[in-house]
Protein backbone atom coordinates (compact mmCIF):
# COMPACT_ATOMS: atom_id res chain seq x y z
CA UNK A 1 0.00 0.00 0.00
CA UNK A 2 1.37 3.41 -0.95
CA UNK A 3 0.38 6.42 1.14
CA UNK A 4 1.29 10.04 0.49
CA UNK A 5 4.11 11.29 2.67
CA UNK A 6 3.01 13.63 5.48
CA UNK A 7 3.52 17.36 5.09
CA UNK A 8 6.14 19.16 7.19
CA UNK A 9 3.38 20.66 9.32
CA UNK A 10 1.78 17.26 9.90
CA UNK A 11 5.23 15.89 10.78
CA UNK A 12 5.87 18.64 13.33
CA UNK A 13 2.41 18.21 14.82
CA UNK A 14 2.68 14.43 15.04
CA UNK A 15 6.16 14.51 16.56
CA UNK A 16 5.28 17.22 19.06
CA UNK A 17 2.15 15.38 20.16
CA UNK A 18 3.90 12.02 20.25
CA UNK A 19 6.75 13.19 22.44
CA UNK A 20 4.72 15.53 24.62
CA UNK A 21 4.53 13.01 27.51
CA UNK A 22 8.32 13.17 27.84
CA UNK A 23 8.13 16.66 29.33
CA UNK A 24 6.01 15.42 32.21
CA UNK A 25 8.73 13.04 33.31
CA UNK A 26 11.85 13.56 35.42
CA UNK A 27 13.76 15.84 33.10
CA UNK A 28 10.71 18.00 32.56
CA UNK A 29 10.32 18.59 36.30
CA UNK A 30 14.01 19.45 36.55
CA UNK A 31 13.44 22.10 33.89
CA UNK A 32 10.43 23.40 35.78
CA UNK A 33 12.27 23.48 39.09
CA UNK A 34 15.15 25.43 37.59
CA UNK A 35 12.75 28.33 37.21
CA UNK A 36 10.53 27.86 40.17
CA UNK A 37 13.00 26.94 42.90
CA UNK A 38 14.91 30.26 42.92
CA UNK A 39 11.68 32.24 42.61
CA UNK A 40 9.99 30.20 45.33
CA UNK A 41 13.07 30.43 47.54
CA UNK A 42 13.13 34.20 47.16
CA UNK A 43 9.44 34.34 48.04
CA UNK A 44 10.01 32.21 51.13
CA UNK A 45 12.90 34.41 52.26
CA UNK A 46 10.80 37.52 51.70
CA UNK A 47 7.84 36.01 53.56
CA UNK A 48 9.98 34.92 56.53
CA UNK A 49 11.61 38.34 56.67
CA UNK A 50 8.19 39.95 56.54
CA UNK A 51 6.88 37.74 59.37
CA UNK A 52 9.93 38.59 61.46
CA UNK A 53 9.01 42.21 61.26
CA UNK A 54 10.63 43.67 58.16
CA UNK A 55 8.80 46.78 57.16
CA UNK A 56 7.19 47.79 53.92
CA UNK A 57 6.97 46.30 50.50
CA UNK A 58 9.80 44.22 49.05
CA UNK A 59 12.45 46.10 47.15
CA UNK A 60 12.19 46.14 43.35
CA UNK A 61 15.93 45.44 43.30
CA UNK A 62 15.27 41.97 44.70
CA UNK A 63 13.10 41.05 41.74
CA UNK A 64 15.68 42.57 39.40
CA UNK A 65 18.48 40.61 41.00
CA UNK A 66 16.65 37.30 40.82
CA UNK A 67 15.59 38.00 37.25
CA UNK A 68 18.98 39.07 35.88
CA UNK A 69 21.46 37.21 38.04
CA UNK A 70 19.60 33.97 38.60
CA UNK A 71 17.00 33.39 35.90
CA UNK A 72 18.67 34.99 32.89
CA UNK A 73 22.32 34.28 33.62
CA UNK A 74 22.09 30.88 35.28
CA UNK A 75 18.79 29.08 35.06
CA UNK A 76 17.83 29.84 31.47
CA UNK A 77 21.09 28.43 30.05
CA UNK A 78 20.90 25.43 32.36
CA UNK A 79 17.34 24.81 31.22
CA UNK A 80 18.53 24.75 27.62
CA UNK A 81 21.45 22.48 28.53
CA UNK A 82 19.05 20.09 30.28
CA UNK A 83 16.15 20.15 27.82
CA UNK A 84 17.93 20.15 24.44
CA UNK A 85 19.52 16.70 24.88
CA UNK A 86 16.00 15.32 25.38
CA UNK A 87 15.13 16.48 21.88
CA UNK A 88 16.37 14.88 18.69
CA UNK A 89 19.79 14.28 20.29
CA UNK A 90 18.15 11.77 22.63
CA UNK A 91 17.02 9.65 19.68
CA UNK A 92 20.49 9.80 18.23
CA UNK A 93 22.08 8.60 21.46
CA UNK A 94 19.43 5.99 22.24
CA UNK A 95 19.60 4.71 18.66
CA UNK A 96 15.90 5.20 18.15
CA UNK A 97 16.45 7.81 15.45
CA UNK A 98 16.49 5.22 12.62
CA UNK A 99 12.90 4.38 13.52
CA UNK A 100 11.96 7.97 12.68
CA UNK A 101 14.22 8.30 9.68
CA UNK A 102 12.79 5.30 7.83
CA UNK A 103 9.39 7.00 7.70
CA UNK A 104 8.47 9.04 4.63
CA UNK A 105 8.06 12.17 6.79
CA UNK A 106 10.55 14.99 6.08
CA UNK A 107 13.50 14.45 8.41
CA UNK A 108 14.26 18.16 8.61
CA UNK A 109 11.02 18.78 10.49
CA UNK A 110 11.84 16.32 13.28
CA UNK A 111 14.14 18.51 15.45
CA UNK A 112 11.51 21.24 15.68
CA UNK A 113 8.73 18.71 16.28
CA UNK A 114 10.65 17.15 19.14
CA UNK A 115 11.72 20.51 20.51
CA UNK A 116 8.33 22.22 20.57
CA UNK A 117 6.97 20.37 23.63
CA UNK A 118 10.09 21.36 25.54
CA UNK A 119 9.79 24.94 24.39
CA UNK A 120 6.14 25.09 25.47
CA UNK A 121 6.86 23.43 28.80
CA UNK A 122 9.78 25.72 29.61
CA UNK A 123 7.88 28.80 28.44
CA UNK A 124 4.99 28.00 30.80
CA UNK A 125 7.30 27.85 33.80
CA UNK A 126 9.24 30.92 32.76
CA UNK A 127 6.00 32.88 32.57
CA UNK A 128 5.01 31.58 36.00
CA UNK A 129 8.44 32.45 37.33
CA UNK A 130 8.26 35.97 35.95
CA UNK A 131 4.81 36.42 37.48
CA UNK A 132 6.17 35.16 40.79
CA UNK A 133 8.81 37.85 40.70
CA UNK A 134 6.07 40.45 40.76
CA UNK A 135 5.38 39.45 44.35
CA UNK A 136 8.98 40.36 45.11
CA UNK A 137 8.37 43.82 43.85
CA UNK A 138 8.87 43.55 40.13
CA UNK A 139 7.91 46.67 38.22
CA UNK A 140 4.55 45.93 36.49
CA UNK A 141 5.56 48.13 33.57
CA UNK A 142 8.52 45.86 32.88
CA UNK A 143 6.54 42.62 33.12
CA UNK A 144 5.66 42.29 29.39
CA UNK A 145 9.28 42.89 28.49
CA UNK A 146 10.46 40.33 31.01
CA UNK A 147 8.01 37.75 29.72
CA UNK A 148 8.96 38.34 26.11
CA UNK A 149 12.65 38.41 26.99
CA UNK A 150 12.56 35.12 28.84
CA UNK A 151 10.38 33.28 26.37
CA UNK A 152 12.22 34.69 23.34
CA UNK A 153 15.59 33.78 24.81
CA UNK A 154 14.32 30.32 25.76
CA UNK A 155 13.25 29.80 22.15
CA UNK A 156 16.67 30.83 20.89
CA UNK A 157 18.75 29.03 23.51
CA UNK A 158 16.84 25.76 23.15
CA UNK A 159 17.19 25.93 19.36
CA UNK A 160 20.88 26.75 19.64
CA UNK A 161 21.53 23.81 21.97
CA UNK A 162 19.56 21.47 19.69
CA UNK A 163 21.71 22.53 16.77
CA UNK A 164 24.94 22.27 18.75
CA UNK A 165 23.84 18.80 19.93
CA UNK A 166 23.57 17.68 16.31
CA UNK A 167 26.80 19.33 15.24
CA UNK A 168 29.04 18.17 18.06
CA UNK A 169 29.37 15.01 20.06
CA UNK A 170 29.99 17.07 23.17
CA UNK A 171 27.35 19.64 22.44
CA UNK A 172 26.50 20.22 26.08
CA UNK A 173 30.09 21.16 26.83
CA UNK A 174 30.25 23.63 23.94
CA UNK A 175 26.91 25.05 25.01
CA UNK A 176 28.09 25.48 28.59
CA UNK A 177 31.22 27.24 27.39
CA UNK A 178 29.13 29.60 25.29
CA UNK A 179 26.69 30.42 28.05
CA UNK A 180 29.08 30.65 30.96
CA UNK A 181 32.21 32.03 29.31
CA UNK A 182 31.20 33.98 26.23
CA UNK A 183 28.03 35.56 27.57
CA UNK A 184 29.56 37.06 30.74
CA UNK A 185 32.97 37.87 29.27
CA UNK A 186 31.81 39.52 26.07
CA UNK A 187 31.40 42.77 27.96
CA UNK A 188 35.13 43.27 28.00
CA UNK A 189 35.25 43.07 24.21
CA UNK A 190 34.20 45.79 21.72
CA UNK A 191 30.63 46.88 22.47
CA UNK A 192 29.01 45.67 19.24
CA UNK A 193 29.84 42.07 20.25
CA UNK A 194 27.27 42.41 23.01
CA UNK A 195 24.68 41.94 20.30
CA UNK A 196 25.94 38.41 19.91
CA UNK A 197 24.69 37.48 23.38
CA UNK A 198 21.28 36.48 24.64
CA UNK A 199 21.84 38.65 27.70
CA UNK A 200 21.95 41.80 25.60
CA UNK A 201 18.64 41.07 23.89
CA UNK A 202 16.93 40.06 27.12
CA UNK A 203 18.08 43.27 28.74
CA UNK A 204 16.90 45.26 25.74
CA UNK A 205 13.45 43.75 26.26
CA UNK A 206 13.27 43.52 30.03
CA UNK A 207 15.11 46.68 30.95
CA UNK A 208 18.81 47.00 31.52
CA UNK A 209 20.24 46.05 34.83
CA UNK A 210 22.88 48.77 34.38
CA UNK A 211 21.15 51.02 36.86
CA UNK A 212 21.51 48.39 39.52
CA UNK A 213 25.14 47.55 38.79
CA UNK A 214 27.97 49.12 40.69
CA UNK A 215 30.90 50.59 38.85
CA UNK A 216 33.26 47.77 39.83
CA UNK A 217 30.90 45.22 38.27
CA UNK A 218 30.74 46.96 34.93
CA UNK A 219 33.50 45.70 32.68
CA UNK A 220 32.37 47.11 29.37
CA UNK A 221 33.40 50.59 28.34
CA UNK A 222 29.84 51.23 27.26
CA UNK A 223 26.60 49.32 27.00
CA UNK A 224 24.97 49.18 23.59
CA UNK A 225 21.20 49.25 23.23
CA UNK A 226 18.81 47.66 20.79
CA UNK A 227 15.17 48.56 20.29
CA UNK A 228 12.98 46.03 22.15
CA UNK A 229 11.10 45.05 19.01
CA UNK A 230 14.35 44.43 17.20
CA UNK A 231 15.70 42.48 20.15
CA UNK A 232 12.63 40.23 20.18
CA UNK A 233 12.85 39.79 16.43
CA UNK A 234 16.53 38.90 16.75
CA UNK A 235 15.80 36.22 19.36
CA UNK A 236 12.93 34.71 17.37
CA UNK A 237 14.83 34.82 14.09
CA UNK A 238 17.94 33.34 15.65
CA UNK A 239 15.88 30.50 17.13
CA UNK A 240 14.15 29.85 13.82
CA UNK A 241 17.51 29.84 12.06
CA UNK A 242 18.92 27.32 14.54
CA UNK A 243 15.88 25.03 14.16
CA UNK A 244 16.23 25.25 10.39
CA UNK A 245 19.94 24.47 10.53
CA UNK A 246 19.30 21.54 12.87
CA UNK A 247 16.73 20.21 10.40
CA UNK A 248 19.10 20.72 7.49
CA UNK A 249 21.85 18.90 9.37
CA UNK A 250 19.59 15.92 10.08
CA UNK A 251 18.25 15.86 6.54
CA UNK A 252 21.74 15.81 5.04
CA UNK A 253 23.58 13.63 7.53
CA UNK A 254 23.48 9.86 7.15
CA UNK A 255 22.50 8.42 10.52
CA UNK A 256 22.95 4.69 10.68
CA UNK A 257 21.93 2.08 13.18
CA UNK A 258 25.04 2.76 15.23
CA UNK A 259 23.77 6.27 15.72
CA UNK A 260 27.23 7.75 15.60
CA UNK A 261 27.55 8.95 12.05
CA UNK A 262 26.00 12.30 12.79
CA UNK A 263 28.39 13.06 15.58
CA UNK A 264 30.89 15.73 14.84
CA UNK B 1 12.19 -4.50 -6.22
CA UNK B 2 15.76 -4.29 -4.94
CA UNK B 3 18.76 -3.79 -7.15
CA UNK B 4 22.33 -3.23 -6.03
CA UNK B 5 24.96 -2.47 -8.63
CA UNK B 6 28.43 -2.61 -7.12
CA UNK B 7 27.08 -0.80 -4.08
CA UNK B 8 29.59 -0.35 -1.29
CA UNK B 9 29.63 1.33 2.08
CA UNK B 10 32.56 2.81 3.93
CA UNK B 11 32.75 4.03 7.52
CA UNK B 12 35.74 6.34 7.11
CA UNK B 13 38.66 4.07 6.34
CA UNK B 14 36.74 0.90 7.22
CA UNK B 15 34.93 -0.95 4.47
CA UNK B 16 31.54 -2.00 5.78
CA UNK B 17 30.35 -3.54 2.55
CA UNK B 18 32.44 -4.43 -0.48
CA UNK B 19 31.03 -3.64 -3.92
CA UNK B 20 27.97 -5.86 -4.03
CA UNK B 21 25.63 -6.67 -6.86
CA UNK B 22 22.37 -8.53 -6.56
CA UNK B 23 18.67 -8.24 -7.34
CA UNK B 24 15.53 -9.25 -5.55
CA UNK B 25 12.45 -9.55 -7.73
CA UNK B 26 9.02 -8.06 -7.05
CA UNK B 27 6.44 -10.06 -5.18
CA UNK B 28 6.25 -11.76 -1.83
CA UNK B 29 8.68 -14.15 -0.27
CA UNK B 30 11.27 -14.28 2.44
CA UNK B 31 14.94 -13.78 1.83
CA UNK B 32 17.42 -14.48 4.60
CA UNK B 33 20.52 -12.38 4.97
CA UNK B 34 23.09 -14.47 6.73
CA UNK B 35 26.48 -13.79 8.12
CA UNK B 36 28.42 -13.63 11.37
CA UNK B 37 28.66 -10.42 13.37
CA UNK B 38 30.52 -7.81 11.38
CA UNK B 39 29.74 -9.47 8.05
CA UNK B 40 28.07 -6.37 6.67
CA UNK B 41 24.42 -7.37 7.11
CA UNK B 42 23.41 -4.19 8.91
CA UNK B 43 25.38 -2.11 6.42
CA UNK B 44 23.48 -3.67 3.56
CA UNK B 45 20.14 -3.18 5.30
CA UNK B 46 20.97 0.45 6.06
CA UNK B 47 21.64 1.02 2.38
CA UNK B 48 18.35 -0.59 1.41
CA UNK B 49 16.30 1.26 4.02
CA UNK B 50 17.75 4.63 3.08
CA UNK B 51 19.45 5.28 6.39
CA UNK B 52 22.83 5.56 4.70
CA UNK B 53 23.72 6.44 1.11
CA UNK B 54 26.18 4.14 -0.67
CA UNK B 55 29.82 5.19 -0.72
CA UNK B 56 30.07 3.80 -4.24
CA UNK B 57 27.89 2.07 -6.79
CA UNK B 58 24.14 2.29 -6.97
CA UNK B 59 21.26 1.18 -4.75
CA UNK B 60 17.73 1.07 -6.13
CA UNK B 61 14.64 0.13 -4.20
CA UNK B 62 11.39 0.25 -6.15
CA UNK B 63 13.49 1.76 -8.93
CA UNK B 64 14.71 4.75 -6.90
CA UNK B 65 17.59 5.65 -4.60
CA UNK B 66 16.23 5.15 -1.07
CA UNK B 67 18.29 7.68 0.96
CA UNK B 68 15.80 10.24 2.42
CA UNK B 69 13.42 9.41 -0.41
CA UNK B 70 9.78 9.57 0.76
CA UNK B 71 8.55 7.67 -2.31
CA UNK B 72 10.65 4.66 -1.33
CA UNK B 73 10.19 4.98 2.42
CA UNK B 74 6.40 5.07 2.02
CA UNK B 75 6.56 1.50 0.70
CA UNK B 76 9.18 0.19 3.07
CA UNK B 77 9.02 -1.02 6.66
CA UNK B 78 12.14 -1.38 8.75
CA UNK B 79 12.78 -3.06 12.08
CA UNK B 80 16.29 -2.02 13.12
CA UNK B 81 18.44 -4.23 15.31
CA UNK B 82 17.97 -4.13 19.07
CA UNK B 83 14.99 -3.50 21.28
CA UNK B 84 15.41 0.20 21.84
CA UNK B 85 12.35 2.38 21.94
CA UNK B 86 11.87 5.90 23.30
CA UNK B 87 11.55 5.34 27.01
CA UNK B 88 8.60 6.67 28.91
CA UNK B 89 6.14 6.65 26.03
CA UNK B 90 3.03 4.51 25.72
CA UNK B 91 3.09 1.98 22.93
CA UNK B 92 -0.28 2.87 21.43
CA UNK B 93 0.42 6.60 21.40
CA UNK B 94 3.87 6.07 19.94
CA UNK B 95 2.44 3.84 17.22
CA UNK B 96 -0.09 6.51 16.48
CA UNK B 97 2.72 9.00 15.99
CA UNK B 98 4.64 6.59 13.78
CA UNK B 99 1.51 6.08 11.73
CA UNK B 100 1.12 9.82 11.27
CA UNK B 101 4.77 10.03 10.21
CA UNK B 102 3.94 7.40 7.59
CA UNK B 103 1.18 9.56 6.19
CA UNK B 104 -1.79 7.91 7.90
CA UNK B 105 -4.53 9.96 9.51
CA UNK B 106 -8.09 9.82 10.81
CA UNK B 107 -9.92 6.52 10.80
CA UNK B 108 -7.26 4.94 8.61
CA UNK B 109 -4.68 5.64 11.29
CA UNK B 110 -6.90 4.33 14.06
CA UNK B 111 -7.66 1.11 12.24
CA UNK B 112 -4.00 0.65 11.22
CA UNK B 113 -2.86 0.91 14.84
CA UNK B 114 -5.55 -1.54 15.95
CA UNK B 115 -4.66 -3.93 13.12
CA UNK B 116 -0.93 -4.05 13.80
CA UNK B 117 -1.43 -4.38 17.54
CA UNK B 118 -3.71 -7.30 16.85
CA UNK B 119 -1.24 -8.77 14.37
CA UNK B 120 1.62 -8.77 16.86
CA UNK B 121 -0.62 -9.85 19.73
CA UNK B 122 -0.21 -6.69 21.78
CA UNK B 123 -3.71 -5.24 21.61
CA UNK B 124 -4.36 -5.75 25.31
CA UNK B 125 -0.98 -4.40 26.44
CA UNK B 126 -0.61 -1.39 24.17
CA UNK B 127 -1.40 1.02 26.98
CA UNK B 128 1.86 0.11 28.74
CA UNK B 129 4.89 2.34 28.57
CA UNK B 130 7.99 0.87 26.96
CA UNK B 131 9.81 0.84 30.28
CA UNK B 132 7.22 -1.62 31.62
CA UNK B 133 7.50 -3.97 28.67
CA UNK B 134 9.63 -7.06 28.33
CA UNK B 135 12.17 -7.36 25.55
CA UNK B 136 9.85 -9.63 23.59
CA UNK B 137 6.98 -7.17 23.91
CA UNK B 138 9.18 -4.32 22.74
CA UNK B 139 10.30 -6.39 19.78
CA UNK B 140 6.68 -6.95 18.83
CA UNK B 141 5.97 -3.23 19.00
CA UNK B 142 9.00 -2.56 16.82
CA UNK B 143 7.57 -4.97 14.29
CA UNK B 144 4.15 -3.35 14.60
CA UNK B 145 5.54 0.10 13.70
CA UNK B 146 7.00 -1.34 10.52
CA UNK B 147 3.68 -2.83 9.47
CA UNK B 148 1.52 0.25 10.04
CA UNK B 149 1.54 1.42 6.44
CA UNK B 150 1.37 -2.11 4.96
CA UNK B 151 4.77 -1.94 3.27
CA UNK B 152 5.66 -3.86 0.13
CA UNK B 153 9.13 -4.48 1.49
CA UNK B 154 9.75 -5.37 5.12
CA UNK B 155 13.33 -5.31 6.37
CA UNK B 156 14.21 -6.85 9.73
CA UNK B 157 17.69 -6.67 11.21
CA UNK B 158 18.33 -9.55 13.63
CA UNK B 159 14.71 -9.66 14.78
CA UNK B 160 15.08 -12.88 16.74
CA UNK B 161 17.76 -11.60 19.10
CA UNK B 162 16.65 -11.89 22.68
CA UNK B 163 13.33 -13.55 21.93
CA UNK B 164 12.30 -16.68 23.76
CA UNK B 165 11.60 -19.79 21.64
CA UNK B 166 7.86 -19.28 21.69
CA UNK B 167 8.14 -15.66 20.60
CA UNK B 168 10.49 -16.72 17.81
CA UNK B 169 7.99 -19.19 16.49
CA UNK B 170 5.23 -16.60 16.64
CA UNK B 171 7.38 -14.10 14.76
CA UNK B 172 8.34 -16.67 12.16
CA UNK B 173 4.71 -17.58 11.58
CA UNK B 174 3.88 -13.90 11.25
CA UNK B 175 6.62 -13.31 8.69
CA UNK B 176 5.49 -16.33 6.70
CA UNK B 177 1.94 -14.97 6.67
CA UNK B 178 3.13 -11.58 5.45
CA UNK B 179 5.21 -13.18 2.73
CA UNK B 180 2.24 -15.24 1.63
CA UNK B 181 0.14 -12.08 1.40
CA UNK B 182 2.64 -10.54 -1.02
CA UNK B 183 5.10 -8.70 1.20
CA UNK B 184 8.75 -9.14 0.35
CA UNK B 185 10.52 -9.87 3.65
CA UNK B 186 14.26 -9.43 4.02
CA UNK B 187 15.46 -10.73 7.35
CA UNK B 188 19.00 -10.84 8.68
CA UNK B 189 20.41 -13.16 11.27
CA UNK B 190 23.69 -14.65 12.34
CA UNK B 191 21.90 -17.75 13.65
CA UNK B 192 21.59 -20.05 10.74
CA UNK B 193 18.96 -22.33 12.18
CA UNK B 194 16.51 -19.45 12.43
CA UNK B 195 16.81 -18.58 8.78
CA UNK B 196 16.72 -22.23 7.76
CA UNK B 197 13.34 -22.54 9.48
CA UNK B 198 12.05 -19.43 7.78
CA UNK B 199 13.24 -19.63 4.21
CA UNK B 200 15.61 -21.44 1.94
CA UNK B 201 16.45 -18.35 -0.10
CA UNK B 202 19.52 -16.74 1.35
CA UNK B 203 22.15 -14.12 0.76
CA UNK B 204 25.36 -15.03 2.51
CA UNK B 205 27.62 -12.21 3.64
CA UNK B 206 31.05 -12.51 5.17
CA UNK B 207 33.54 -9.74 5.95
CA UNK B 208 31.62 -7.24 3.88
CA UNK B 209 31.35 -9.47 0.82
CA UNK B 210 28.38 -11.24 -0.68
CA UNK B 211 29.62 -14.82 -0.78
CA UNK B 212 26.64 -16.59 -2.21
CA UNK B 213 23.04 -16.10 -3.25
CA UNK B 214 20.34 -18.68 -3.87
CA UNK B 215 18.65 -21.57 -2.12
CA UNK B 216 20.55 -23.69 0.32
CA UNK B 217 20.63 -26.47 -2.25
CA UNK B 218 21.85 -24.13 -5.00
CA UNK B 219 24.56 -22.84 -2.81
CA UNK B 220 25.46 -26.32 -1.76
CA UNK B 221 25.91 -27.20 -5.42
CA UNK B 222 28.54 -24.50 -5.64
CA UNK B 223 30.46 -26.42 -3.09
CA UNK B 224 31.06 -29.65 -4.86
CA UNK B 225 34.65 -29.63 -3.79
CA UNK B 226 33.43 -29.99 -0.22
CA UNK B 227 32.35 -33.54 0.44
CA UNK B 228 28.88 -34.12 1.85
CA UNK B 229 28.66 -36.28 4.94
CA UNK B 230 26.06 -39.04 4.94
CA UNK B 231 25.25 -41.38 7.78
CA UNK B 232 24.32 -44.91 6.61
CA UNK B 233 22.61 -46.87 9.36
CA UNK B 234 22.74 -50.65 9.18
CA UNK B 235 25.32 -53.41 9.47
CA UNK B 236 28.52 -51.40 9.53
CA UNK B 237 30.96 -53.90 8.03
CA UNK B 238 28.81 -54.59 4.98
CA UNK B 239 28.06 -50.91 4.41
CA UNK B 240 31.75 -50.06 4.64
CA UNK B 241 32.65 -52.80 2.15
CA UNK B 242 30.14 -51.33 -0.35
CA UNK B 243 31.20 -47.76 0.28
CA UNK B 244 34.91 -48.21 -0.34
CA UNK B 245 34.14 -49.45 -3.84
CA UNK B 246 32.42 -46.16 -4.77
CA UNK B 247 34.56 -43.66 -6.74
CA UNK B 248 32.94 -40.62 -5.00
CA UNK B 249 34.07 -41.72 -1.55
CA UNK B 250 36.37 -39.19 0.12
CA UNK B 251 36.34 -40.50 3.71
CA UNK B 252 34.72 -43.19 5.82
CA UNK B 253 34.17 -43.44 9.57
CA UNK B 254 32.84 -46.47 11.38
CA UNK B 255 30.22 -45.88 14.04
CA UNK B 256 28.05 -48.07 16.21
CA UNK B 257 25.25 -49.28 14.02
CA UNK B 258 26.52 -47.78 10.77
CA UNK B 259 29.07 -45.72 8.93
CA UNK B 260 29.54 -42.06 8.11
CA UNK B 261 30.84 -41.45 4.62
CA UNK B 262 32.02 -38.28 2.92
CA UNK B 263 31.25 -38.16 -0.77
CA UNK B 264 32.27 -35.64 -3.37
CA UNK B 265 29.18 -35.77 -5.52
CA UNK B 266 26.14 -37.13 -3.72
CA UNK B 267 23.89 -36.68 -6.76
CA UNK B 268 25.86 -39.40 -8.55
CA UNK B 269 26.16 -41.68 -5.57
CA UNK B 270 22.64 -41.55 -4.18
CA UNK B 271 20.88 -43.34 -7.07
CA UNK B 272 23.35 -46.24 -6.85
CA UNK B 273 22.93 -46.35 -3.09
CA UNK B 274 19.17 -46.42 -3.46
CA UNK B 275 19.37 -49.21 -6.05
CA UNK B 276 21.75 -51.30 -3.95
CA UNK B 277 19.50 -50.95 -0.90
CA UNK B 278 16.38 -51.85 -2.92
CA UNK B 279 18.07 -54.96 -4.32
CA UNK B 280 19.23 -56.03 -0.88
CA UNK B 281 22.87 -55.71 -1.82
CA UNK B 282 23.55 -53.63 1.30
CA UNK B 283 21.88 -53.84 4.72
CA UNK B 284 20.81 -50.15 4.80
CA UNK B 285 18.16 -49.21 7.32
CA UNK B 286 18.45 -45.40 7.24
CA UNK B 287 20.21 -42.60 5.37
CA UNK B 288 20.80 -39.18 6.93
CA UNK B 289 22.64 -36.27 5.32
CA UNK B 290 24.67 -34.74 8.14
CA UNK B 291 25.70 -31.47 6.63
CA UNK B 292 23.26 -30.57 3.91
CA UNK B 293 22.02 -27.70 6.01
CA UNK B 294 22.77 -24.03 6.42
CA UNK B 295 25.32 -24.52 9.12
CA UNK B 296 27.47 -26.67 6.88
CA UNK B 297 27.09 -24.31 3.94
CA UNK B 298 27.97 -21.38 6.12
CA UNK B 299 31.01 -23.07 7.59
CA UNK B 300 32.30 -24.18 4.20
CA UNK B 301 31.93 -20.79 2.60
CA UNK B 302 33.33 -18.81 5.46
CA UNK B 303 36.23 -21.23 5.84
CA UNK B 304 37.13 -20.62 2.22
CA UNK B 305 37.14 -16.86 2.67
CA UNK B 306 38.65 -16.67 6.12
Amino acid sequence: MTIAAPSPLATIRATARGYLPRVFQGRGWVVASLVMVPVALSLVIYTVAHIKGAEGRPYPSEALRVFHEVLVKMMLPIMALVAAPAGIREDLEQRTLPLLLVRPAPAWALPLGKGLPWFAWGAIWLVLGALGLQVLGGDPALLPGRLLGLVGAWWGELALMTLVGLLFKRGTLWGALYFFLWEPLVRIFPPFLQRLTFTHHIESLAGSRAGQVHAHQLLAQEQVTTHPALALLALLAFGALCWALAGWKLQRTPVGLAGSEAEG
Amino acid sequence: MIKLDRASLRYGPILGLSPTTFELPDGGGITGLLGPNGAGKSSLLQLLSGLLPPSGGDVRVFGEAPFRNPAVLARLGMVPEGDRLPMGLRADRWLRMMGELSGLSGDGLKSAVARVLDTVGMADRAHLTFTRMSKGMRQRIRLAQALLHEPDLLILDEPFNGLDPEARLVLMALLRDLATQGTRVLVSSHILGEIAQLTDRILLLFRGRLLAEGTVTEIRQLLDRHPVELRLTGEAQALARWAVEQPELAALRMEDGGVVISVGSPRDLLPRLQKAAAEGAIPLRALDPLDLNLDAVFQYLTKDHA
